[in-house]
């Protein structure tokens, strides 16, 4: 008996050649999954999440394995056209129920791709602010500023109007400060001017702005705008007005209550 | 004035686990018996005081970049010339500015090394290069520009040999030079040193990188591999050798 007629020997109706080729073919599908599989984890891992980039891969992995092995199934001569037709209404049984699965997980993908946000970028998201913690295949989840974690489905993430304050390396922030009428303006805006120079965030450019901004009824208003890094912007901006107040009352110079002069007639 | 069992007796240098510096307004001591040691700093008004718990190794103070001050928010140095140099096309040139200077003090022994204080006397200021929407937050300084080494009060600043090339073909207005700290070589006898260079290679554009010897002098500890290592990151993806300044150099 030759190796040819091992080969052509047939078990449950199956050649031992058309095995041997289905399992090469199963052997292969399993080494390109798995290259797939080790490049999704190096190309993603300093881009997403630990938990995310698993998703991925084995999504991927999985997808390759099941596909592979169904188009394999041909060359032991189980047909795929009764898979087909099981397959296909399964589909579209699994396709109603998954819709909105499925319509989740298409936008995480394309929150990858487009990558409107990223992790720990503060963003607004459908009126909540809070810190992007975990972008995941299905879901975002958003840590607001008082602690609370809000999961958002992807979908709800894609479609939304976005705010991501992080996105760009400065960010502006304004102070309105009233100075009694009987101040000088001008004198004001120098020490306000000179306490800005002193911080080390407050950007050297773009400059600081500060200039009388309105007439109001019970002072002079004065306008200062500053550009922070966006990583430090909040502590700045909380840390510069009671600055710029004790220097102004310092040298003299008051932020009057509100008041109204009464001409009495004789 | 600098006493300990170090190597080296100057500011920087390598010392041992007792070791006590003072310079201008520089303090620092580290003194104790046993494994248990005192650590204190003082710069001006600030001070310092931390525990440290060792029986070997040694205390490294080097030169660091000058980004981790008051905290690490940029990797980038700008550096505004106190007036413009302009640059016929092709031609070479090497200049010497000054940059503001931060002091690392490291722990050290045979396996890691790891920075816990960091100080300055200079004033910090940052500033952006670029448009808001895609610039680079930048420590900010302004240097006289030296046609040779300047004298330098060595705890405050250093000093940047630069050598600017103009590859263009047109005339180069430069009045500030911006450089990606990452890769910041930094050297020291007894005061910090670099060497950089700016090529200028379009209008507008230039890259500028460090050179990465300097014959007689000792290179600084680099900060980053430092932090690295704690982390457990590489960063070797992360340096690039080159910052490509895109925004001009006014």
């Amino acid at each position: 008996m030759t190796i040819w007629d091992i080969l052509k020997y047939k078990i449950a109706g199956i050649e031992i050649e058309a095995i041997l080729k289905f399992i090469g073919a199963i052997l292969i599908i399993v080494i390109v999954a798995k290259v797939v599989r080790i490049n999704i984890r190096r190309g993603l891992k300093d881009k997403l999440p630990d938990a995310t980039v698993k998703n991925f891969e084995k999504f991927a992995y999985y997808i390759i394995i099941i596909i592979g092995f169904v188009a394999s199934l041909s060359i032991i001569g189980i047909s795929l056209s009764g898979l087909l037709v099981a397959g296909g209404i399964l589909g579209i049984v699994i396709g109603f129920a998954s819709q909105t699965v499925v319509s989740n997980l298409l936008s995480g993908i394309f929150l990858v791709i487009e990558r409107p946000i990223g992790i720990g970028d503060a963003v607004r998201i459908e009126d909540v602010d809070g810190i992007v913690e975990e972008i995941k295949i299905l879901s975002t989840t958003i840590r607001t500023w008082d602690g609370i974690y809000a999961r958002f489905p992807n979908e709800k993430v894609f479609t939304s109007k976005i705010y991501n304050y992080y996105s760009s390396p400065v960010r502006r922030f304004e102070y309105k400060i009233g100075i009694r009428y009987s101040d000088d303006a001008n004198k004001a805006i120098d020490i306000i001017k000179r306490v800005l120079e002193e911080h080390p965030f407050v950007l050297k450019q773009p400059e600081p702005i500060v200039f009388v901004d309105e007439l109001g009824e019970s002072s002079v208003n004065l306008s200062v705008r500053i550009w922070a890094p966006s990583a430090v912007w909040f502590s700045v901006k909380t840390e510069m007005l009671w600055k710029i107040k004790v220097a102004l009352e310092k040298e003299g110079i008051q932020i009057p209550f509100p008041q109204r002069v009464i001409w009495m007639a004789k | 004035m600098a006493t300990s069992s170090g190597k080296q007796i100057n500011m920087f240098g390598v010392y041992g686990l007792n070791l006590k510096i003072e310079e201008g307004d520089i303090k620092i001591e580290l003194a104790g018996d046993g494994k248990e040691k005192n650590y204190f700093r003082k710069v001006g008004d600030e001070s310092v005081e931390k525990k440290i718990y060792a029986d070997r190794g040694e205390i490294i103070v080097s030169p660091v970049p000058p980004v981790n001050l008051p905290v690490n928010v940029s990797n980038h140095l700008m550096i505004e010339f106190d007036k413009s140099i302009f640059i016929e096309p092709g031609v070479e040139q090497k200049i010497f500015i000054k940059f503001p200077l931060e002091i690392g003090v490291f722990l050290s022994d045979e396996k890691d090394v790891e920075p816990f204080d960091i100080f300055t006397k200079t004033k910090l200021k940052y500033t952006l290069y670029g448009r808001p929407e895609d610039g680079f937050v930048c420590r900010w300084w302004k240097s006289e520009v030296y046609e040779k080494i300047p004298s330098i009060e060595k705890l405050y600043e250093g000093v940047i040999e630069l050598k600017i090339k103009n590859n263009y073909n047109e005339w180069t207005e430069i009045n500030k030079i911006v450089f990606n700290t990452i890769n910041m070589k930094i050297f020291y006898k007894d005061y910090a040193y670099c060497s950089a260079n700016l090529e200028i290679v379009k209008k507008s554009i230039g890259k500028t990188y460090f050179n990465e010897k300097i014959e007689g002098m000792k290179g600084a500890v680099d900060l980053y591999l430092a932090k690295s290592r704690k982390l457990g990151i590489s960063l070797v993806k992360e340096i690039e050798k080159e910052f490509f300044m895109e925004r001009g150099f006014k």
